[in-house]
């Protein structure tokens, strides 16, 4: 990493901070510190929620998938997307109109008892801690990547997973949600300007998209991987090949020279092959750029977009967002403009993956080097395709942006877990069952703690991954565990939000079981799926089946979905003041009332100090 | 300062309502208007599902969409999912909202009415 890269970091984490202590003198109510004060604007939130929304694996993953593995990695980026149509269609208005704090209050307040209040809390907590993983694992992998060195006597892995904790403590504990918020407008537009600069510098250079891609689909995509001796000398059980042998079919004379010079010497450590590629879609085809199946088999192609699409509509941070707005249609509002910028940002995602792969093939054939470990043209890493690419194409300058950008990403989306997290605990668990007489600055206080404890959980949890071999189990990891995330959140709370919203008849043991069923199941899949990558149990039977689901959410969702319906039916006790819930979901009395007290003004974020 | 009355909790009374200030909703103004939301979110949503589904469907089964290429490199697959897919989302998301915005307006007028009505018949 550069001198000027190192610098736009720094500048960048001093930034945040600074903005954070100036915030902090706005946030002396828990609705500042939790919600910002319900004032943020459609265009502010639909910033904000884009920066909580795109983290690093949205912003050098999207690119790094497209770059491996070509269509298949576009899909990526629309799945993302697509998941805020659920969003603005059936939660964002009346999720806002409810009026609360957080999504168990929504539980609470919609069927009216702490059990599934508490379960609620569980799942948040549950589906934060699992989103949390691939940011930490990212921070570490980044800071790797764009510095490479460590600090304090730690290793590079090790210092990014304690760097980005540490400073997301500081700035989330400083700042609550009014500082978050204000950190993920800025950082979101700081990472949409990083992958906006790329791009145009590639149409700078020339770069012609229909051309790129004709020429990327000419031959068939190869997989890249470093492996060990044994690796490469153990014969895959389906065809009775070694993975040398296979390698011999798409390396030149020259490249697969070196392999086997490296076997015979039998050395420690790795050394990068490419592999030929099967298409898991159309098996009688090659595996070509621009057509599907270099990752997903026909089932996993609807099990992956129904998890992404699902699952943006269950992320705790990105729906406690929906309470900062001013009104539901404002909510809507904030939707459509976050499609509007996180589409235009995934339009660009896969822009840029497609210019990594030429210009960086361009570059090793015209005899250039990349420091990063590359074999056959490509990288072996297919994450380090966005700062190599900008390195390639405007230098340190453009290297410098792009690393900025980077732990932008990362900040934005942990700071927003951060703070669900500490609602969860602070708001749902503290407030209402601990201390619930607590005075302002108690809770603000609490809410800062808890703040402090998930950071030291991210922590634990970002420095225990590599110990578990996960990284090594899962060739993307990042991509598997944003899905995994994606999966808990989408089984766990959209049916209770959906039923919830849309059919009164749901009752609260209904609700209650769909959470406990929806949480559940996905866990178990998870945990299945990685036993069995891990070798732990076999990929033959029943559990075998199970652990093979790559995406669980088209099992898991309807499950959840069917168990509200069912055990809803089977109960029939609705709450008694359902007419009365229901108005305040669907009712605008409240809404007319604040627009004409004016209360239903934005723009405070700045200018109001809390009292 | 908001004046908030339910009628609903608890019992089960003629008309339920609930007021803000000077506004209201009744459950029938509310009702009526949710039927009308569930309506247009739910057709929606259809669309939106049927279409994202019918993007894989077709990689899966028709071979000129994920295979032919029609301009460039880009075959209909590629291209839709990488640029027309977010213009599909940006058309259904504004006229989405527009239309929820004219319910949220149909459901205070009708509110205000009953308010009116309810108004005219304690001076009556």
């Amino acid at each position: 990493m550069n001198t000027l890269a190192i610098v736009l970091v720094v500048v960048l984490i001093l930034f945040t901070i600074a903005l954070s202590i100036f915030s902090r003198r706005f946030t002396r109510t828990t609705a500042d510190f939790y919600l910002a004060g319900r004032k943020v604007g459609s265009f502010s939130n639909a910033s904000a929620i884009s920066g909580d929304y795109l983290s690093a694996a949205s912003f050098l993953g999207v690119a790094g998938a497209v770059y491996a593995s070509g269509l298949d990695g576009v899909w990526y980026a629309a799945g993302f997307a697509g998941g805020f149509m659920v969003v603005v269609l059936f939660i964002a208005s009346a999720l806002r109109r409810f009026g609360e704090y957080t999504v168990a209050d929504f539980a609470y307040g919609r069927f009216g008892s702490d059990r599934i209040r508490l379960i609620t809390v569980l799942a948040v907590l549950l589906t934060s801690l699992f989103y949390m993983a691939p940011q930490m694992f990212g921070a570490g992998t980044t800071w790797q990547v764009l510095v490479g060195k460590g600090i304090l006597g730690m290793d590079p892995y090790t210092s990014g997973v304690v760097v980005v904790a540490a400073i997301m403590a500081l700035y989330v504990g400083l700042g609550g949600m009014k500082g978050t918020t204000l950190n993920q407008i800025f950082q979101f537009w700081w990472l949409f300007f990083a992958m906006f600069m790329v791009v145009a510098f590639a149409f700078g250079h020339g770069f012609s998209y229909p051309k790129a891609l004709a020429d990327a689909s000419k031959e068939p995509i190869v997989d890249t991987k470093a492996l060990t001796v044994a690796e490469l000398t153990t014969p895959n059980p389906a065809t009775g090949k070694t993975p040398l042998e296979a390698a011999k079919t798409v390396m030149t004379p020259e490249e697969y020279a070196k392999v086997e010079e490296f076997v015979a010497s039998k050395k420690e450590g790795k050394i990068p092959v490419a592999l030929p590629s099967k298409n898991k879609l159309h098996e009688l085809r090659a595996m070509l750029f621009r057509e599907p199946g270099h990752r997903y088999n026909a089932f996993d192609q609807f099990s992956m977009v129904l998890a992404l699409v699902l699952g943006t509509a269950g992320l705790p941070h990105i729906l406690n967002r929906y309470y900062t707005n001013p009104s539901g249609s404002a909510a809507r509002r904030s939707t459509f403009w976050v499609l509007v910028f996180i589409g235009l940002f995934y339009i660009m995602a896969p822009i840029a993956g497609l210019a990594g792969l030429g210009y960086i093939k361009e570059h090793l054939a015209n005899g250039g080097t990349i420091a990063a470990a590359n074999v056959h043209g490509h990288l072996v890493k297919p994450d380090q395709v966005m700062p190599t690419l900008a390195n390639l194409l405007g230098g340190q300058a453009l290297l410098g942006v792009v690393s900025a950008g980077a732990f932008a990403a990362m900040f934005s989306t942990i700071g927003g877990l951060l703070i669900a997290s500490a609602s969860a605990v602070g708001h749902d668990v503290y407030e209402k069952y601990i201390n619930p007489n607590a005075s302002e600055a108690k809770r603000v206080l609490v809410g800062r703690i808890a703040v402090l404890v998930f950071s030291g959980l991210a922590l634990t949890i970002g420095l225990a991954i590599p110990k578990f071999g996960l990284d090594q189990a899962y060739p993307a990891l990042i991509a598997m565990m944003v899905t995994w995330a994606f999966s808990v959140g989408a089984s766990a709370f959209v049916p209770m939000l959906l039923t919830g919203i849309w059919w009164k008849g749901t009752t609260e043991r209904g609700a209650t079981a769909g959470i406990f069923v929806g949480l559940g199941s996905s866990i178990a899949f998870i945990f299945l799926n990685i036993l069995q990558t891990l070798g732990k149990i076999p990929k033959e039977g029943a559990i075998g089946f199970l652990g093979s689901l790559t995406f669980p959410v088209l099992f898991t969702f309807p499950l959840a979905l069917l168990t509200i319906i069912v055990v809803s039916k089977l109960d029939g006790q609705l709450p008694k003041n359902v007419d009365e819930i229901w108005m305040r979901i669907h009712g605008t009395a409240h809404e007319r009332h604040e627009r004409d007290l004016g209360l239903d003004k934005v723009g405070g974020l700045l200018g109001t100090k809390s009292h | 300062m908001t004046d908030t009355t339910a009628h609903a909790a608890g019992k089960a009374p003629a008309v339920a309502h609930v007021r803000h200030g000077e506004h209201v909703d009744t459950i029938e103004s509310v009702d009526a208007v949710f039927r009308e939301q569930r309506k247009l979110s739910f057709t929606y949503g259809a669309i939106f599902f049927a279409v994202t589904l019918a993007i894989p469907a077709a990689s899966v089964w028709w071979e000129d969409w994920y295979a032919k290429p029609i301009w460039g490199g880009f075959t209909a697959n590629y291209l839709f999912v990488s640029l027309f897919y977010y213009v599909f989302l940006w058309v259904m998301a504004w006229t989405y909202s527009k239309q929820a915005d004219k319910l949220d307006e149909k459901l205070a007028r009708m509110a205000e009415e009953i308010a009116a009505r309810s108004l005219g018949e304690k001076e009556a």
